[in-house]
């Protein structure tokens, strides 16, 4: 069979959209709302969840045991790509304990769908992907257990259940799975060359799944024809995973006599993990009860649903008891979702003068064995032209499936692969047409008065002072006081350099919230949203922002997350949605809950509405001394007082700024520290500057473990991953990091009623490209002009040698 | 199977375990002390440290059977609650050292174990030493480092206290 290779074309038009928000379509009290904002909102409120995390009565997975429960382990593939001809588990059901052992067959004996992943983003903002030749790409069935072959190493083949938690790991090893193995595929590049031997899904015979051409080819075209200057690149941004601290872990409980499940399962979202599960199990999704309270840590990895999540579900009925499983760190290095591999290839036209004029990009993302997200391709795609003003641009974006673990958004998914990218592609412009790189941005970078402004590729970039953000940045960085630290360095035989990068980042998110606000009357509000925290302290500032526009104290609002039995509409928490989405519908249903109270107060007290007047908690009939309070209406026979409201809201924003970073190299050992990094990020309005300080700490410690020591390795050889435990993956640790130089700038986005864009995938997002220059930039007096991630001191010593070899060829 | 007795948080408890049984699994499984977490399977992350003996350890290292002749345990449950927290949580609490709050309770244990061998005499480098084998994947130690170095700094001033004013 041939496909027709011919891809849509997108082509942006001209003219920027209206991006604003208005106040006029909102309801009248959201008057009072804007009013009042701002009494706790800006401030470092110190967090509501903080008391139980630090006296040990945290509620995380693994702590919830139920009555009479049993223990799942899974027999995982050791191969990266093998067809099962056969499973023999009689040894396994003879082991003590065992009371199940389940298949691939069994999943399709019993009618078990595949996760629904839905992996195109799907706001009208994003950039919309589609299989070669246009139309829905396949994304290969996601079943619980395959039953005709193994697609990469570490997929679950059969689970077993025992009675405790080492006979099921121990029964685990009895089970014999015949094997035929088959050719194996591991990078982007082989996997699409046209003429590889691994086919990972029979309905994608070349591996690739989606192509999709952005921007204006002919005028591209002619932009390249004309310029004065090109250059070119190729980068791979490898494979890292997540690593949140807490392995992912799971509770199921089937009640035969309700037909209820139960799920304890830690994620980024319990509602998506309802829904998605439900449709697994052919369940109606009220039946299925997913509690997901303190989650240690996600980033991305805990987003999508996990093939564990169901089977804990489903064994639970086949044996009529909770199941309970929780990860290893091994098994959480081979199948969490991983992030990042993408391949790039990129190239920039720019006249004598060095004005950018166009740029060509090609993307290729690795998505493992089946595809489970595009966001990571989807983001960085609609990004590849950076905080400059590119006025033509074309972009091929492609995915392939390879035999490895599939990847899924990771924090900031894709926004520091294309950063690396044009940040790396700017600094080999500025040398190769002689100008100092810094003056190269400038002359480059989108001015304030352009804004709102469309990029190449159809983007939207909302507001933002991109040139202010590098020169703050350079002042914190002390960047004058650069060349007496180098001296200073040299003296002592070290190597110093330092790197600058700057960041423009979308944050779109799932378009739908919602928040329920009860005001009840022993003098608590309760607001139940549909985000799910792993870290990131909504129970804080989102409890500022009710607290400013209810006019009461913040200790009075509790915020109520995780259950669906309880919130029944929420997007979960990534790509930075939270504070804005839940902002922006807390906003609308505070509005509509004042309204209610005025009258509600002007019923109290029989009079016009226009009479009363609201003071913090207080209504008051204007001109007289009557008044009541919120609290006391909420008492009165009319009712609760309490108010639901739904928000759906497209229009992204797009964080932005610069981090510089500082290392110093000794040439002998070729160890990198770190002796200095400095960041501007403008996060729209910020509701808690502690919050977004330490989500931005906790981004760039991200971004400089990838650049400096983090990859899933995978051997080439024989398909196996590398990386299976702490011993062999490198984390960013106490003593490795510095401390940061972070500040925010506020430049408050014309998109949402409050303001926001996002913090802390902007520390992310120009680490990779900071960290990478800076070296590169102190290695540069031995000659290297190239290095890969991650920048270990093998890397740097093999970098060394390789320029001093190349100096000697010249010399010979 | 053997009984393993063990005083934790001042508390003296008698358990019929197995005896492989881990100090860890002691503390969440059988005391149902679920403050203590499990980050790792080889002894790296340090989310499990508690106080055996006056010492901060990793008790995914130890068999409960072999901890009892170590002397007492102190877990985060014992520190302090959530009316009183110990000074070290305080600091913890008031400097934002914690975000998911996995990592917390070893890190936080490690902390005040640290202050209290050290003195309170620490600085940066010290205490980014000493506390390199606790993971964190979400704060990027920076807070965490304030935190230890405020709580110790308070340490210093109440030892240094003239006796008879507190």
């Amino acid at each position: 069979m041939t496909r027709a290779k011919t891809s849509a074309v997108r082509k942006a038009s001209d003219s920027a959209p209206d991006i604003a928000w208005r106040w006029d379509d909102a309801p009248p009290d959201m008057d009072y709302v804007r009013e009042a904002l701002f009494r706790h909102i800006g401030k470092p409120v110190a967090r509501k969840e903080d008391k139980r995390l630090l006296t040990g009565k945290g509620r995380f997975t693994d702590d919830f045991n139920l009555p009479g429960q049993t223990y799942a382990a899974m027999v995982r593939s050791p191969h990266p790509h093998a067809r099962i001809l056969g499973i023999d588990a009689s040894a396994a059901l003879a082991a003590p304990g065992v009371l199940a052992v389940l298949t691939g067959v069994d999943v399709l004996a019993d009618g078990l769908g595949p996760i629904p992943h839905n992996p195109l983003p799907k706001t009208n903002f994003d950039m919309k992907l589609s299989a070669p030749g246009g139309g829905a790409p396949f994304i290969g069935p996601h079943l619980l257990l395959p039953a005709d072959k193994v697609r990469h190493v570490g997929e679950a083949v059969a689970v077993v259940v025992a009675e405790s938690a080492a006979q099921a790991m121990d029964a685990a090893e009895l089970v014999d799975v015949d094997y035929e193995e088959l050719d194996f595929v591991i990078d982007a590049l082989d996997a699409a060359s046209g003429s590889c031997p691994s086919v990972v899904w029979d309905e994608v015979p070349d591996n690739v799944f989606v192509e999709t051409h952005f921007g204006d080819r002919e005028a591209t075209d002619a932009a390249f024809a004309r310029a004065a200057h090109v250059v070119e690149a190729s980068f791979h941004i490898d494979r890292v995973t997540g690593v949140p601290m807490e392995p992912r872990a799971a509770l199921a409980a089937f009640d035969a006599e309700s037909g209820k499940y139960t799920l304890y399962a830690g994620s980024g979202g319990a509602v998506r993990q309802k829904n998605e599960l439900a449709e697994v199990l052919g369940i109606e999704p009220k039946s299925l009860r997913v509690l997901s309270f303190d989650v240690g840590g996600n980033f991305g990895t805990r987003n999508r649903t996990y093939v564990e999540f169901g089977l804990t579900l489903w064994a639970s009925r086949r044996v009529g008891r909770p199941v309970k499983y929780t990860a290893t760190r091994s098994e959480a290095f081979l199948t969490d979702y991983q992030g990042r591999d993408l391949h790039t290839t990129v190239a920039l036209a720019m006249d004598a003068e060095g004005r950018f004029l166009a740029m060509r990009a090609d993307n290729l993302s690795n998505v493992g064995a089946r595809c489970v997200s595009l966001s990571p391709l989807s983001k960085g795609s609609g990004l590849i032209t950076g905080s400059y003003d590119i006025p033509a641009a074309t972009l091929r974006s492609r995915a392939v499936f390879t035999n490895t673990m599939c990847t899924q958004a990771y924090r900031s998914s894709g926004r520091p692969e294309v950063t690396y990218a044009i940040e790396r592609l700017v600094e080999i412009a500025a040398k190769q047409i002689g100008m100092d790189p810094i003056e190269l941005r400038r002359r480059n970078m989108i001015a304030p008065d352009r804004m709102p402004y469309r990029n190449a590729v159809g983007q939207v970039y909302d507001s933002g002072t991109y040139e202010t953000n590098m020169d703050q940045a350079m002042a914190l960085f002390d960047w004058d006081g650069f060349a007496a630290r180098r001296e200073e360095a040299t003296a002592r035989g070290m190597l110093l350099g330092r790197g600058l990068a700057n960041y423009v980042e979308s944050s779109i998110g799932s378009p739908r919230e919602r928040a329920e606000i009860t005001v009840l009357p022993d003098g608590r509000i309760e607001v139940v949203i549909g985000t799910q925290p792993s870290g990131q302290g909504h129970e804080t500032s989102f409890a500022q922002v009710v607290a400013d526009m209810l006019g009461v104290p913040v200790e009075t609002v509790t915020i109520i997350i995780g259950d669906t039995d309880v919130v029944s509409v929420g997007g979960g928490s990534h790509s930075g949605r939270s504070m804005r989405h839940a902002g922006t519908v807390m906003a609308m249903a505070s509005s509509e809950l004042l309204a209610e109270a005025r009258r509600r107060a002007a019923e109290h007290f029989d009079v016009a509405l226009d009479r009363i007047e609201r003071d913090g908690d207080q209504y008051r009939v204007a001109g007289t001394n009557h008044t009541v309070g919120l609290f006391e209406l909420a008492a009165l026979p009319s009712g609760p007082l309490a108010v639901a409201r739904t928000n759906e809201m497209h229009t992204p924003v797009f964080p932005n700024g610069t981090a510089i970073c500082e290392v110093e190299i000794d040439p002998e050992l070729c160890h990198v520290e770190i002796t200095r990094y400095a960041t501007i990020d403008d996060v729209g309005r910020c509701i808690n500057p502690m919050i977004v300080h330490g989500q931005t700490h906790g981004g760039i410690a991200q971004g400089v473990g990838q650049a400096m020591w983090e990859l899933c390795v995978t051997d080439p050889d024989s398909g196996q991953p590398l990386a299976g435990s702490f011993m062999d993956y490198g984390m960013p640790r106490a003593d490795n990091l510095p401390s940061f130089d972070a500040e925010i700038a506020e430049v408050i986005s014309p998109t949402n009623p409050l303001g926001i864009k996002a913090g802390g995938e902007g520390g992310t997002t120009p680490a990779l490209a900071t960290v990478t220059l800076a070296v590169l930039d102190a290695l540069a007096p031995l000659g290297v002009t190239d290095i890969k991630m991650p920048l270990t001191p093998n890397t740097i010593w093999r970098a060394i040698g390789e320029a001093r070899q190349q100096e000697k060829g010249v010399m010979e | 199977m053997q009984d393993v007795t063990l005083t934790v948080n001042g508390k003296t408890e008698t358990r019929r375990v197995e005896g492989r049984t881990l100090l860890v699994q002691f503390l969440r499984e059988h005391l149902g002390l679920t403050g203590t977490h499990v980050g790792c399977d080889t002894s790296q992350c340090g989310a499990c440290t508690v106080i055996l003996g006056g010492r901060a350890v990793k008790s995914c290292t130890i068999l409960a059977s072999a901890a009892a002749a170590r002397g007492e345990v102190l877990t985060i449950e014992g520190l302090g609650d959530e009316e009183a927290l110990s000074p070290m949580q305080e600091a913890f609490h008031r400097h934002h050292a914690l975000q998911c709050g996995f990592c917390t309770p070893g890190m936080v244990m490690a902390a005040h174990n640290m202050v209290q061998r050290h003195e309170g005499e620490l600085t940066e480098a010290i205490v980014r030493r000493e506390l390199e084998g606790n993971l964190c994947r979400c704060t990027g130690y920076h807070n965490i480092v304030k935190a230890v170095l405020a709580a110790a700094e308070a340490h210093r001033a109440v030892a240094s206290a003239p006796a008879g004013q507190d």
